[in-house]
């Protein structure tokens, strides 16, 4: 998690009714983006969603970064459960054959279906790179309405600006022959994101 | 004028059908795509913000290259001031070379194409130099240059990918996309995990922070600068910015106009050198992070009163995703690796002056790309300078210098040669029009028929006259060359109305040529003769009002002229003053004729909006209500306010493009299956009727002026 997210004042942070259009206008926006929305409303909860959604991906190994959220979440003992491989190790390999990679960002943008985050740690950019399915936990308190408040949100604390700040906005797509869509290239294929409230 | 090479590419660029084909179907569909990514957004004001922010960059480029140099070596990374391309490329080398790295893998940089790093470095012994951006793999494997800043394969169909990557990967590969992509994952993910260096491009510098801003889509930028252990940012100095916050508004805009996309997948601010995992998986803390803050030409550019406009280009390309020309030729003609009409201007100073004055005659000036430009820049006012410059240092050829000095500047010689040449066409008018001229001539009649100088030009048909009733104001009628010499019929139509109207009209006789023509051939000072000459001939008129049939006239009359005496003020004062009275027809009308009774013409037309009335001057509703007023169903066309292709002296110089556009909006116009194509300029007439002569079709072409004349209740 980013210094800087802890100092975000209230006014821009998400409140209980803005909070519900926030979301459902992030889920709108994303899903045009082919991005897939959960949201779950406390660990528990998400536990039991992160697990059916990795045991419906038919793997045998995962990759994640540790964060708060993630730790929260305990994607080992989900992994473990599962019986596939779960593993932050050794990066440069397991994320190369890995068939999920998992990771939190800070932000979502509702107007435009967008996650932001800080991507300092390098595992944090090996997970979600690579695989061909990233699935990001994110807080549902930390809902922005638009791409200038996230940035207005680094603004304010310049001092602190992540060394690696990331914006995804759906998988990672080429429309370079023929101006034809296709999803998935370099970068994941399918993004799955998790709201926590 | 274009050399032969220019020609013969532009006539291979023609013939190409695929090439048409795909630059077409993404012409049409993006001004749609772009408008949907706007949706609730007010262009207007982002465009704005980014003007400010980046012409304040460019004005402090140097304090703010020191102040980001400053920054980004206090966050780690290692910065080169590079002045030249030579400069930049022997620095990346030496990186390599130090580091012993025989792999690279790159992400999109237009910068690097600016100056072939690739060539460079494998010719100095780094043999293995991928491009990981599908459009660039593509373009590298076939060894092309990019033809398009953002897409840069966009000249290329499946088919011909499916072969280049046969080829690569000694497989047989069916023409199937998806499949396509997939295996270029897979290719360039080996060359991903192997390579010992990134190199990337960066869209946006900041200053105050020392971040690197780049926008990707596929996912290679984030992987160029993840896994390899040192990587290396290539930026031109004309990305910086000043604040964190001026990157709001330009994220905003570039992927809306880019693409079509509210943002892109992936955009990664880099504050500083992170951590990475080196080949044999060990983690290194700190990588290797080089920013080349390269120069090359940008500075010139700033330090030059007109071009540094065009310094606040955010490299969107939405100006090509626009320009008529672009559809039809592609980005290969322009010769270089920027292309289009902002590309002609960067070659100027980012490669060659000479290259560019050439390609300056690919513009139709048609404005369009000037409505969308993110930057505001105002591309055709400065291809028209470049022109201007072009033409100071190698002079007109003597023909056209002849001309222009000699003849448009002494209107009585001007206008009995006209009038010569009615008597000389004789031999090749058919109705109204010439379909044939002999010999060398006939390449300005081919595709397109030239209408006929009529026997009896307007100023000898109208003259002073005065309303029935009460004057309620008085008119100066400013014909133009066209409405004066080539379509008396429109100016005596137009004559009735406003007569109708109760405006007393005169044609002060000393009226000339407006300039344009001059103008836009590169010579200004016989502009500014014509502008003194048309001024002198209106101020001897005492009139309320001075009313045109062409736009390009009024516009000039209205707008050109102030600039022409930016450095004058006599004659600036006195150039306002006829300014301020000019207007065109249709919006005097519109505002003067409410009372004007029309017999329903119940007729079915279809409408032309010319560059000029729409873009230059904003109009368009004036003459729909006018007509509808009189009548006319209007159908409207696909692409109504697409240029036909005129572009004044245009149609001489490039003619093939000139008809492969005007092609184009005939197909339009009559698939409304309207009988009229009504307009509200006599050069769009020229040519759209010219056309659809040649192709023995019986549209007729009316000014709008000519249909309101028609409907006027007697
Ligand atoms: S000139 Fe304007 S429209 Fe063209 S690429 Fe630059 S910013 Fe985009
Ligand atoms: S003015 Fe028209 S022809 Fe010239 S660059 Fe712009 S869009 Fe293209």
């Amino acid at each position: 998690m980013s210094a800087v997210q802890a100092k975000i004042p209230m006014k821009d942070a998400y409140s209980e009714f803005k909070g519900e259009a926030l979301y459902e206008k992030f889920k709108t926006a994303a899903e045009a983006l082919s991005a897939e929305v959960h949201r779950a409303a406390n660990l528990e909860e998400a536990r039991q969603l992160v697990a059916k959604l990795i045991g419906e991906l038919k793997i045998e190994k995962a990759v994640y970064a540790s964060s708060p959220l993630v730790d929260e979440v305990d994607i080992k003992a989900i992994g473990s459960k599962l019986g596939i491989v779960m593993t932050d190790e050794n990066l440069r390999q397991n994320a190369a054959d890995a068939g999920l990679g998992i990771s939190q960002l800070d932000y979502a943008i509702a107007e435009i279906g967008t996650l932001v985050g800080n991507a300092t740690s390098i595992e944090s950019r090996m997970v979600s790179i690579l695989p061909p399915v990233h699935m990001v936990f994110v807080r549902t308190k930390n809902l922005l309405p638009t791409l200038l408040d996230a940035i207005a949100v680094y603004n304010k604390n310049l001092g602190e600006l992540p060394k690696y700040l990331t914006f995804v906005s759906g998988p990672s797509r080429t429309a370079d022959i023929e101006r034809v869509l296709t999803i998935g290239v370099h970068g994941p294929g399918r993004l799955i994101i998790v709201f926590i409230d | 004028m274009a050399t032969a090479k220019l020609k013969q590419e532009i006539n291979a660029a023609l013939q190409k059908d695929n090439l048409k084909g795909a630059l077409g179907r993404f012409g049409e569909a993006y001004p749609a795509a772009r408008e949907k990514a706007y949706e609730g957004k007010d262009f207007e004001a982002i465009r704005e913000k980014i003007r400010i922010a980046k012409s304040y960059a460019a004005e402090n480029m140097e304090k703010l290259a020191d102040q980001f140099a400053a920054n980004a070596e206090k966050n780690g990374a290692i910065v080169f001031r590079a002045k030249t391309a030579q400069e930049a490329k022997e620095y990346i080398l030496k990186v390599a070379r130090e580091n012993n790295v025989n792999h690279i893998i790159k992400s999109k940089s237009m910068a690097s194409e600016e100056i072939h790093l690739n060539k460079f470095l494998n010719e100095n012994g780094i043999q293995d130099v991928a491009e990981s951006d599908l459009g660039e793999w593509i373009i590298q494997l076939c060894g092309q240059r990019p033809s398009h800043m953002v897409m840069p394969a966009i000249h290329m169909t499946r088919g011909e990918v499916a072969e280049v990557f046969s080829k690569e990967v000694n497989e047989n590969l069916e023409p199937d996309i998806p499949k396509l992509v997939k295996v270029a994952r897979e290719n360039l993910r080996n060359k991903f995990l192997r390579a010992e260096m990134g190199i990337s491009g960066a869209n946006i510098a900041v200053a105050e922070t020392g971040t690197i801003v780049m926008c990707t889509n596929e996912g290679n930028g984030r992987l160029t600068t993840t896994v390899p252990p040192i990587h290396v940012v290539l930026v031109g100095i004309e990305k910086l910015v000043a604040k964190f916050e001026d990157v709001g508004p330009i994220l905003e805009a570039l992927p809306r106009s880019a693409t079509g996309q509210k943002l892109t997948s992936y955009v990664t601010m880099m504050t500083g050198p992170t951590a990475a995992i080196d080949m044999d998986g060990n983690i290194i803390e700190q990588k290797q992070m080089h920013i080349v803050l390269m120069d090359n030409g940008r500075t010139e550019m700033r330090n030059d009163p007109i071009f540094k406009q065009a310094l606040q280009c955010i490299r969107c390309a939405s100006c090509l995703n626009v320009c008529p020309v672009f559809q039809q030729v592609g980005g290969h003609v322009y010769g270089d690796v920027y292309t289009g009409g902002i590309g002609t201007i960067l070659t100027a100073f980012l490669n060659s002056f000479e290259k560019a004055g050439e390609l300056q005659n690919l513009c139709l000036r048609c404005e369009r790309c000037k409505t969308f430009c993110p930057g505001k820049v105002d591309i055709p006012s400065l291809i028209v300078e470049l022109r201007r410059r072009t033409v100071k240092k190698d002079g007109l050829p003597m023909g056209q210098k002849l001309i222009l000095e000699k003849v448009l500047t002494n209107r009585k010689l001007f206008h009995s040669l006209i009038r010569t040449a009615s008597l000389a066409q004789k031999p090749f008018v058919k109705g109204n029009m010439i379909r044939h001229l002999p010999l060398f001539f006939s390449g300005l009649t081919e595709g397109r028929s030239l209408p006929a100088v009529a026997s009896t030009p307007l100023r000898d048909r109208v003259g002073h006259s005065v309303p029935r009733g009460k004057v309620k104001a008085r008119v100066a009628y400013y014909a133009g060359c066209l409405g004066d010499f080539v379509y008396p019929e429109q100016g005596e139509a137009a004559y009735k109305v406003l007569n109708k109207m109760g405006m007393e009209i005169v044609f002060p006789l000393e009226q000339t040529c407006c300039g344009i023509p001059a103008s836009q051939m590169g010579a200004p000072e016989v502009a500014v003769k014509l502008a003194k000459q048309n001024i002198e001939a209106f101020e001897k008129e005492n009139v309320d009002y001075i009313v045109s049939l062409c736009p390009t006239c009024v516009e000039v009359l209205k707008h050109h002229y102030l600039d022409h005496f930016k450095d004058d003020p006599a004659w600036r004062a006195r150039a306002e003053k006829i300014a301020a009275k000019v207007i065109d027809f249709a919006s005097f009308v519109a505002k003067h004729g409410k009372d004007l009774k029309f017999k329903g013409l119940g007729i079915n037309a279809t409408y032309h909006d010319s560059c000029h009335m729409k873009r230059a001057l904003g109009v368009w509703q004036e003459p729909r209500e006018l007509l509808s007023k009189a009548g006319v169903n209007i159908t409207e066309m696909k692409g109504c306010d697409e240029c036909c292709g005129f572009g004044g002296s245009y149609s001489i110089k490039m003619p093939e493009i000139s008809l492969a556009i005007l092609d184009k909006k005939l197909a339009n116009a009559e698939a409304t299956g309207a009988g009229v194509l009504a307009l509200d300029c006599p050069g769009c007439k020229m040519q759209i009727s010219g056309g659809l002569d040649a192709k023995g079709k019986n549209m007729a072409v009316k000014h709008t002026a000519e249909l309101l004349a028609e409907a006027l209740k007697e």
